[in-house]
């Protein structure tokens, strides 16, 4: 099958060209009324642009960005610092993001109470919490609440009480999350898969940290947290919504302005594992479902081949291409969702393919995902294949841009990353420039199917022997309530196994 | 393609879990700022499909919805779960556009398709480059049409809906709790089954149900195609025509006669055991339908509640009394009635009579006393800011346009609602708590963790 639409060049591969053949040919009838004809020809095409924005610098070191939009009368500020869970000192995995809830939960001049009910009152809403190398603070507030909203956010970030009461509290919801979390096979799989592809380097430790680790936090390691990270020069806000420049700019000089520059030192991180190949099976008997995934150390968000990497696994498993879901879903109907990501970060970065199947299909969808991470290494793209991945990720592109908090996001993006701003403007022409060469080089370079993590996690028992008929032979296996991303055998130690 | 989860969960229970970043937001009322109201056109072709246009310049994309009115609540004894299976089988392709194709070729012009069922309505989308609004609307047209079903196909699409089913009910922890409140609050209604349906139920659909409901449920009086984005309505209207126009108008009406559940006359209670790691405690009441005037106080009294760290649930079981790791109460309120519900995932060391106390207690409480004015305006300003960020995509626009059209049977509505909730008073939150939260209307559940299952 080939359809033709005006600019874009569409085809499907050889294998849904078969399938849908034979489709045809079963079709109970062909509606003789309705006419047969092609897809319609596209309108004229407006131009895009990348929205306006404005980036400034403080005295004090801290950026702000400003992007306007006047159609609804609320204002939106995203406030990142840059320190987040690959910060948290050695054992206290957990800090940074037990930090990020406790913002919220009282400052040297209000209750953890008086900020649920001045942000309640107002009917704004305030977030705040920390991802892996960022800890944020958002609030959302109407255009007459602006500088209320501006003044509570930087109480929030600039003076946290740290209460030991509310510390306890916090805590108490961390161990009890963590509980859930621990007999939830989605979850498990994606803490286990991070720790196998980065081992002790801070990103393979569980950003909510584990019971032992939770529990020796203590008030002071918190305080110091704060105190090193949360500096201006570390910190970068966007304003975003129904205000002028005159006035944002205004505001955050009033309200930020005077928040002294401070010595800022971020520790040099350790070097994450070079890839190994290690499957571990997590066994949790009453899974209807295995939890699989699949994945290695790749690159860092500002390389330089991000790009055609991020392209060639959206080919593997991404929105408008993904060989994953066609194999497993289309064809078989073996998952309900298949899908590979490139996670690149500030320090470094993965690729996980992911997916779920019932139990008695365990085995061949493994064996079906890593074949296609070791055909994207070994064969060269079928060109029209990488056009349709192309055509979609430049396309895209205008709706990437419909909200003022999705063109904030990409500025946000940027600016954190260390990244061109001039790239923003180039983006499709980027993508488009990507050859199957760029492909195939990147994929040799960086996909190593003989070394690929992998996590399993369902009722082993009925699946181990699926894994040895189709090659994989060498595996661990933990017992669920076993498992423990901190211990080097990722076993509780003194409770070993004894299936 | 997806179902929806009754929203409760996933959006209170775990976001609170995941503690992921807050959007969304709002004002004081007394500041007279009324959200700019929505600008639109609709009308009704010959074979009776309504078509709802709105022109927003701001993006050159399009966004292309078109509504059925038919969900689980549609759904024949036997055959639970089959609208959303049947969503499915609207990608196996038509006349024109190969299986399995729709999603590829609105992909190829840089556009995101998808779809998802719930008890009331399943509803198609597509946001593309403003410039292929014809592609998207003689793609809807087609599969409207002239859908193709193949034995094949239908087998294999039924093995996708049942890894579905694990993957989002039956393989992660509290994924049945709106499953088991539905089951043993419900008798007679459909809405006491899942939209995803059973194992059993699936298993026994034929290619020709499909066919069948097909036949019943997707024609053209039964649909809303709504577009909002960057276009002309004049050109849009014509091209809306050109493919829609010719798709056969239905030949016998849509079937709309569903059981009614009848009234509860005696408080039901009711323990289970699930392998989950903590307990969770339900308080449930049958309250009424959307668009009735009740409605109104009780979305109120959800966001009074519920609605951010200071509403009465959170404060008093998660904050003040450290029962609860979560809790909320919210009313689910539907094209027909529907129930008002509490949970509380029990704190490891709290008993679950003390969760079922503090939430009775929260409701006995409205029934008592008036609600603050405080609290009354502060669940107004909370509900201008919902109304107010849940209309910045073309998206949001479409789902309340279409929501009025499809479920009101009223377009006006969109905007209209919101002169209703200003007017709320106190005394109308007290009378419907004293209408409904009554002991002979309840139905408490304790679902336990299973004995000797997941610690």
């Amino acid at each position: 099958m080939r359809i033709w639409i005006p600019g874009v060049a569409l085809s499907l591969s050889v294998a849904v060209l078969v399938s849908s053949v034979a489709t045809a040919q079963n079709r109970p009838n062909s509606f003789p009324d309705w006419p047969s004809e092609r897809p319609p020809l596209p309108l004229p095409a407006r131009e895009v642009k990348f929205p306006p924005y404005e980036i400034r610098t403080l005295a004090n070191g801290m950026r702000v960005l400003t992007i306007l939009h006047h159609e609804q009368p609320v204002v939106t500020m995203r406030l990142i610092v840059g320190a987040g869970a690959a910060e948290d000192p050695q054992g206290k995995a957990g800090l940074s993001n037990l930090l990020g809830n406790l913002l919220d939960q009282g400052t040297a001049t209000r209750s953890a109470q008086e900020i649920a009910d001045q942000i309640d009152t107002i009917g704004g809403a305030l977030g705040t919490g920390s991802g892996s190398d960022l800890s944020f603070a958002n609030i959302v507030v109407m255009k007459d609440s602006f500088g209320t909203g501006m003044e509570l956010l930087a109480d929030v970030v600039r003076n946290p009480k740290f209460d030991a009461e509310e510390i306890d509290r916090q805590k108490q919801q961390a161990m009890s999350t963590l509980q859930v979390n621990a007999t939830d096979p989605d979850y498990v799989a994606s803490a286990l898969i991070d720790r196998l592809i980065y081992g002790f380097h801070p990103y393979g430790l569980p950003g909510n940290g584990t019971p032992e680790t939770l529990a020796g936090i203590t008030r002071d390691d918190l305080v110091a947290f704060h105190k090193r990270y949360f500096v201006p020069n570390n910190m970068i806000l966007a304003v975003v919504g129904d205000t002028t420049t005159d006035e944002a700019f205004g505001m955050v000089e009033k309200v930020f302005g005077p928040w002294p520059r401070a010595e800022l030192t971020i520790p040099k991180p350790i070097d994450p594992p070079p890839p190994t190949r290690r499957i571990v099976v997590v066994d949790k008997p009453d899974a209807v479902q295995t939890e699989i995934r699949v994945g290695q150390l790749a690159i860092s968000r500002n390389h330089k081949d991000y790009l055609a990497w991020d392209l060639a696994v959206k080919i593997l498993g991404g929105e408008g291409a993904n060989r994953l879901h066609r194999v497993l879903r289309s064809q078989r109907g073996l998952t309900y969702g298949a899908s590979a990501e490139t996670q690149a970060m500030k320090q470094a970065g993965d690729y996980v393919a992911e997916t779920d199947t019932r139990t008695d299909t365990t085995g061949e969808v493994l064996r079906l995902t890593v074949d296609e991470f070791a055909r994207l290494q070994r064969n060269r793209v079928y060109e029209p294949e990488l056009k349709d991945a192309q055509a979609f990720l430049a396309g895209t592109f205008p709706l990437t841009i419909e909200t003022p908090n999705e063109i904030a996001t990409q500025v946000l993006n940027a600016v954190f990353y260390d990244l061109p701003l001039s790239d923003l403007a180039t983006f499709r022409e980027r993508v488009q420039a990507v050859t199957p060469d760029d492909i195939q080089r990147v994929s040799q370079a960086y996909i190593r199917p003989d070394r690929l993590s992998i996590v399993l996690v369902g009722n082993a028992r009925a699946f181990v022997q699926q894994l040895r008929a189709v090659g994989f032979t060498d595996f661990e296996v933990i017992p669920i309530e076993n498992l423990d991303l901190m211990a080097g055998g990722l076993q509780r130690t003194g409770r070993a196994s004894v299936r | 393609m997806a179902f929806r989860i009754r929203r409760p969960f996933r959006t209170l229970l775990f976001a609170a879990l995941a503690c992921g970043a807050a959007f969304a937001a709002w004002t004081p009322l007394q500041a007279a700022v009324r959200p700019p109201k929505l600008q639109y056109t609709i009308s009704t072709l010959p074979n009776g499909l309504r078509v709802i246009l709105s022109e927003d310049h701001s993006t050159p994309i399009v966004h292309v919805s078109v509504w059925y009115h038919v969900g689980s609540k549609n759904e024949r004894p036997g055959r639970t779960g089959f609208a959303h299976f049947f969503e499915h089988m609207m990608f196996k392709g038509s006349k024109n556009v190969e299986p399995e194709s729709h999603t590829s070729i609105i992909a190829s012009v840089g556009g995101r398709s998808n779809a998802y069922t719930t008890e009331d309505e399943t509803v198609f989308w597509q946001t593309l480059p403003a410039q292929y609004l014809p592609l998207a609307l003689w793609m809807e047209a087609d599969r409207m049409a002239t859908l193709r079903i193949s034995d094949a196909d239908f087998k294999r699409e039924r093995e996708v809906v049942k890894e579905e089913r694990r993957m989002r009910i039956e393989n992660q922890p509290y994924g049945r709790l709106s499953e088991i409140i539905y089951d043993h609050t419900f008798t007679s209604h459909p809405y006491k089954h899942p939209t995803i349906g059973s194992m059993a139920d699936l298993e026994a659909a034929t290619v020709d149900d499909v066919r069948e409901f097909h036949n019943t449920f997707y024609v053209p009086e039964n649909a809303v195609v709504t577009i909002v984005g960057d276009f002309d309505t004049a050109q849009a209207t014509q091209i809306v025509n050109q493919y829609f126009a010719r798709v056969p108008k239905a030949a016998r009406p849509v079937p709309r006669d569903i059981p009614q559940e009848a009234p509860q006359t005696k408080e039901r209670r009711v323990v289970v055991e699930e392998a989950w790691p903590l307990p969770a405690v339900v308080v449930a009441y049958h309250v009424i339908y959307d668009g009735h005037p009740d409605s109104y106080p009780l979305h109120i009294t959800s966001k009074i509640l519920s609605d951010g760290q200071s509403a009465r649930i959170p404060r008093e079981l998660v904050y003040n009394k450290r029962i609860a790791l979560t809790a909320f109460g919210q009313g689910n309120i539907t094209e027909q009635p529907n129930l008002f519900y509490a949970v509380a995932i029990v704190q490891p060391g709290q008993k679950p009579e003390a969760a079922e106390q503090a939430l009775i207690a929260e409701f006995e409480k409205l029934k008592r006393e008036p609600v603050t004015a405080t609290e009354l305006q502060r669940a107004k300003n909370q509900f201008a800011r919902d109304y107010i960020v849940g209309r910045e995509s073309n998206q949001d626009k479409a789902l309340h346009l279409a929501h009025a059209a499809v479920i009101h049977n009223d377009i006006t509505t969109a905007d209209g609602e919101f002169d209703i909730f200003t007017g709320i008073t106190t005394a109308d939150v007290q009378r419907v708590a004293k209408t409904y939260f009554n002991e002979t209307n309840r139905t408490v559940l304790y679902i336990l963790p299973k004995a000797g299952g997941s610690r």
